[in-house]
């Protein structure tokens, strides 16, 4: 968006701008608003550590602390980043920017800009300055600022600015914004939902929610925490610089701006992935470029040839370097630690692309134990209006967690029990509960609409997300067939165990003439129950697939008696 | 039973040979399971399917098919426990000279069985008698041994009187000294010796009250008959004690049963055995013997009266009564051609038109289906026509049944071929009721003397 749009930057105050398009950022109501804060501030704490190689641990803190508005919310959100160095702090949070650098790599945010738009957003309606905290691991110093957006001039006004020595090695950043907002069951329902399904992604992260208590004033502030259960980071992207596939004509041109003395061929070279010698002079003889003309010096007419050309010749697939999976291990830790499973696997599939952007899809799932319980609002409501097996998605791109839109969803699409066959492939009950995890990391998630709330259905994404569904079922399948055989296996020696006792002691009258029954027949009950054993357990041994064919029905034994001839029957009642 | 009984011989080498036979079968399975192999029996199967007649021996006899029951299968873990219990039960008895009745058996061994599986829905050994009456049938199966060999008692239920003497137990019975009364024949039939008789037949009537009112009338010792009755559907003692007489003694047995569907089962229960004791066929059934009556004939002789043919109440609405018993007459007259009926139709009956009117009771719709049973639905469709695809209250379909083949025979088809035209049924009594005298001075002798029977 920012790159399609610069032209209106120039006519208009970003910030400006920005506020006056608040709706795509997501400021839509009081409840969302708060929501999208709290989502902005967080995915930056988690973007200043884990990336960083730091084991985070964000601290979101909502609270009323104006007694004349009680609509006036304050967000805090602290966290144990890197910090941000001193001298950035204001035009970081004060001056909404366009980014000049056009590498790439997978991050949950644009950074920043979201933020900015919070702050936009919560100083319009209450005046209230937008207060930080923040200290470098190298910094000895901890800095503050309480400053405000001038809206006109795109600049930061800093109302007030302290630093204080550290005692500690504290190094972070902590935010606080006052905005208007409500806080209902609704706004809870967000963002604790929000931050439920961030913390079944980032196990390695403590999470702590502090809120007040939707009952009303007086009353204590609610506190949830998601404990860290690994210490296992995901690792972290690396930037890459774009594939020529996926730039448009006018990321081209800005691309030229940033290297305007350069000529044609290093031009290419250098500003892509995939392109070596042989490739870029490819590239320039169909467009009819000399590769020694300076980029600066392409006409309009050029320009075009050129990315006519590059979208003509074919290119190694994008590399996935600048993808972030969150892994098998985490995916599977945090179902296992959030939801409270009793059975939870995850698959991480090999890297893919569509229309040159790489992408990696990630499937998780969770069956039984307290699952149903441990589910959050939101899924919950959507089970409602299953007819089941009920799948409860949780669906994510880039690591962020998408809340809304379900429906509109390729993943639902995919997984939904009328579409997937949860019950005749992979063996589930009607009334069985299932948590389907599908992440979607790209660096381009091809949103559906402005909400960036639903994926589209680009084949190669579907594809993948298929494959990567009907894995993780295939191994809950896996499961439940062990389960329920063994299940059955424990049935069938139970009933077996209910009659050798019996048949032992009548066998035993045989052997010894009716003296000294029990010796003999205590032998054969325990010859008998080795047998029985045996045999329950031979069956358990059985591969999956020789049960598979196994009728569903019993042979029943040919029934006698039911042919027995009704008019003979007298002659047995006595 | 007290206490000092001397065991007679007979019984005692029975229980002995039981015994074997049991402790044997069994004591194979304790070898099984000690050589570390999982326990089965292989039992003939009992099933309509595993049925056999014999057409040369006219028996009904169990065929090859087997099953194999095992201990370790679901579906047989409890019957097989069952059938372990009976053979035990039965061995016991046998060993404390007991003789238990199937009755007995049931509660013998009927116990609480240990909670252990919420899927089994059985508590007890066995829940019901029939339970324990089906594995005693396999307990016999498998030991080749029939319950009364068993020393097994059952309720005693024929009767016999004759000029006879036999020893049962230590005593010797003397059946023509039995007053108004008569000997019970024991439910242990192969106990008894026969001393000495002086007979020429056997009367075997199904009727306990014509029996009575034969003995009372002295037909027996008139007519040099052994004069027995089942009061009813045949026990097993009571075919067993007429399939001796036959056998050993080679007397002619003639049975006289009700002129339906039924009474000719009976017979043939008699002579071929039954479908669920097919097993003990050959040691039950007596092939030999014949059906003397009541035939549909002896009422009806073969010249069935146009007016007696049976008409429907809606056949009469349909069309012209006269015209349709006419057609009917036709029809089965060509349906006895066609299945291979060459004989003369000559037979008078034994009941005026008058009489019939007041003996005679109306079919009803099981008999024609016993009927079907017996000659299967291809002669019933010979006999009824399209018309009468179903049965007169016009619901149920004729079922599908391929008939016994003894009863297949031209002589039996007539028979029950005036059944289908008539719809007609006679009891016993009836030709009793139309005078004692009628039934043992004329009907009987004549029936025999001219040899006027079907077998």
């Amino acid at each position: 968006m920012a790159e399609t749009t610069n032209e209106s930057f120039r006519q208009m105050s970003p910030a400006e701008f920005f506020y006056r398009n608040k709706e795509i950022a997501g400021f839509t109501s009081a409840s969302r608003a708060m929501y999208q804060a709290v989502r902005e501030f967080f995915e930056n704490s988690l973007d200043a550590t884990e990336v960083h190689g730091i084991l985070p641990r964000v601290t979101v803190q909502i609270s009323r602390e104006d007694p004349n508005n009680p609509d006036f919310f304050t967000i805090t959100v602290e966290d144990n980043g890197i910090g941000i160095p001193s001298t950035v702090i204001p035009d970081a949070f004060g001056r909404v920017l366009f980014s000049s650098k056009y590498k790439l790599r997978q991050t949950r945010g644009m950074y920043g800009l979201g933020a900015k738009m919070a702050i936009l957003y919560g100083q319009q309606n209450t005046g209230k300055p937008f207060e930080i905290f923040s200290s470098t691991p190298s910094s000895k110093k901890v800095y503050y600022y309480k400053l405000m957006i001038r809206m006109d001039k795109n600049e930061p006004l800093v109302l007030e600015e302290g630093e204080w020595p550290k005692s500690s090695g504290w190094h972070g950043t902590i935010v606080k914004l006052t905005l208007e907002g409500e806080w209902s069951k609704r706004t809870k329902d967000y963002i604790s939902v929000y931050l439920k399904r961030t913390a079944i992604i980032a196990p390695y992260a403590d999470i702590i929610f502090i809120s007040p208590s939707i009952e009303g004033e007086g009353k204590e502030p609610e506190i949830t925490l998601y404990r860290r259960v690994t210490t296992k980071l995901p690792a972290p992207p690396k930037e890459t610089k774009p594939h020529p596939i996926g730039v448009d004509l006018e990321m081209l041109k800005m691309m030229i701006a940033e290297r305007p003395s350069a000529n044609m061929k290093d031009f290419l070279m250098r500003s892509f992935q995939r392109v070596g010698e042989k490739k870029a002079e490819e590239i320039l003889e169909k467009a009819k470029i000399d590769p020694r003309r300076r980029a600066s010096t392409l006409t309009e007419k050029e320009l075009e040839s050129l990315y006519k050309a590059i979208k003509d010749t074919k290119f190694i697939a994008p590399s996935s370097e600048s993808l972030s999976p969150i892994g098998e291990d985490l995916i599977k830790i945090g179902l296992k630690e959030v939801l409270q499973a009793e059975f939870v696997d995850a698959v991480t599939r090999k890297p893919k692309s569509y229309g040159g952007h790489p992408f990696i899809v990630e499937a998780g799932i969770a069956y039984g134990g307290k699952l149903l319980e441990n589910l959050d609002e939101i899924a919950k409501d959507s089970l409602k209006g299953q007819q089941g097996p009920y799948v409860a998605l949780l669906r994510y791109a880039n690591k962020i967690p998408l809340l809304f839109d379900e429906k509109a969803d390729v993943i639902w699409s995919i997984a939904n029990s009328e579409e997937f066959s949860w019950k005749t492939t992979y063996k589930l009950e009607q009334t069985d509960v299932v948590a389907v995890l599908v992440h979607v990391a790209s660096t381009k998630v091809p949103y559906k609409g402005v909400g960036k709330e639903s994926i589209a259905p680009v084949e190669e994404l579907r594809k993948e997300i298929e494959a990567a569904v009907q894995e993780v079922a295939r191994r809950l399948r896996v499961y439940l067939t062990k389960k329920r055989k063994k299940q059955e296996a424990q049935e069938k020696l139970r009933l077996f165990m209910k009659y050798i006792p019996e048949i032992a002691q009548n066998l035993a009258y045989f052997v010894t003439d009716g003296k000294e029954l029990r010796e003999a027949s205590k032998s054969l009950e325990r010859e008998l129950l080795e047998m029985a054993k045996r045999k329950v357990r031979a069956q358990l041994e059985q591969p999956e697939e020789l049960t598979h064919i196994v009728p569903v029905a019993l042979p029943v034994a040919e029934q006698e008696g039911s042919i027995e001839d009704p008019s003979t029957s007298e002659e047995e009642e006595e | 039973m007290s206490g000092n009984v001397i065991q007679d011989k007979a019984d005692q080498r029975a229980r002995e040979e039981s015994m074997k036979a049991i402790r044997e079968i069994f004591l194979k399975l304790v070898e099984q399971i000690k050589n570390k192999e999982e326990p089965s029996l292989v039992i003939k199967k009992r099933t309509l399917s595993n049925t056999i007649y014999d057409p040369k021996r006219k028996l009904l006899l169990l065929g090859n098919q087997k099953l194999v029951r095992k201990l370790f299968d679901e579906s047989e873990a409890r019957t097989f426990m069952q059938t372990v219990l009976m053979a035990r039960i039965i061995y016991e008895a046998l060993k404390n000279n007991e003789y238990p009745t199937i009755r007995d058996l049931f509660y013998r061994g009927k116990h609480t069985l240990p909670y252990t599986s919420p899927r089994d829905r059985f508590k007890n050994t066995w829940e019901e008698q029939k339970e324990s009456d089906a594995v005693l049938r396999d307990v016999e199966v498998l030991t080749n041994k029939l319950r009364e060999e068993m020393l097994i008692l059952s309720k005693e239920k024929g009767k016999v009187v004759g000029d006879m003497r036999l020893r049962s137990g230590n005593d010797i019975i003397d059946l023509s000294k039995m007053g108004h009364g008569a000997y019970a024949i024991e439910s242990t039939p192969d106990l008894i010796e026969f001393v000495d008789y002086s007979a020429d037949y056997v009367l075997v009537v199904e009727k306990d009250a014509v029996f009575q009112q034969l003995h009372r009338y002295g037909y027996w010792r008139k007519n040099k008959v052994i004069l027995v009755t089942s009061a009813g559907q045949p026990d097993r003692a009571t075919r067993r004690f007429v399939r001796r007489l036959n056998e050993e003694l080679k007397l002619p047995v003639y049975i006289l049963a009700d002129s339906d569907p039924y009474g000719f089962y009976i017979y043939s229960v008699f002579k071929i055995g039954s479908i669920t004791l097919s097993y003990e066929s050959e040691r039950l059934a007596t092939p030999k013997a014949r059906f003397l009556g009541v035939t549909m004939s002896d009422v009806f002789g073969d010249d069935v009266p146009l007016n007696e043919i049976y008409i429907t109440p809606e056949e009469s609405r349909i069309g012209n009564p006269e015209k349709l018993r006419r057609e009917k007459k036709e029809r089965f007259l060509k349906a006895l051609k066609d299945l291979g009926y060459k004989g003369k139709l000559s037979k008078e009956p034994f009941m005026t038109s008058e009489e019939r009117k007041n003996f005679i009771i109306r079919a009803k719709e099981q008999d024609l289906e016993r009927a079907v049973e017996l000659v299967g639905d291809k002669v019933y469709k010979a006999f009824a026509g399209e018309q009468l695809k179903t049965t007169r209250s016009g619901k149920k379909s004729v079922k599908k049944s391929p008939g016994y083949q003894w009863f297949q025979e031209p002589k039996w088809i007539k028979e029950i071929g005036i059944f289908f035209l008539t719809h007609s049924k006679l009891e016993i009594e009836a030709m009793a009721s139309k005078g004692l005298k009628f039934l043992a001075e004329e009907y009987l002798p004549k029936k025999i003397e001219t040899k006027d029977y079907l077998d």
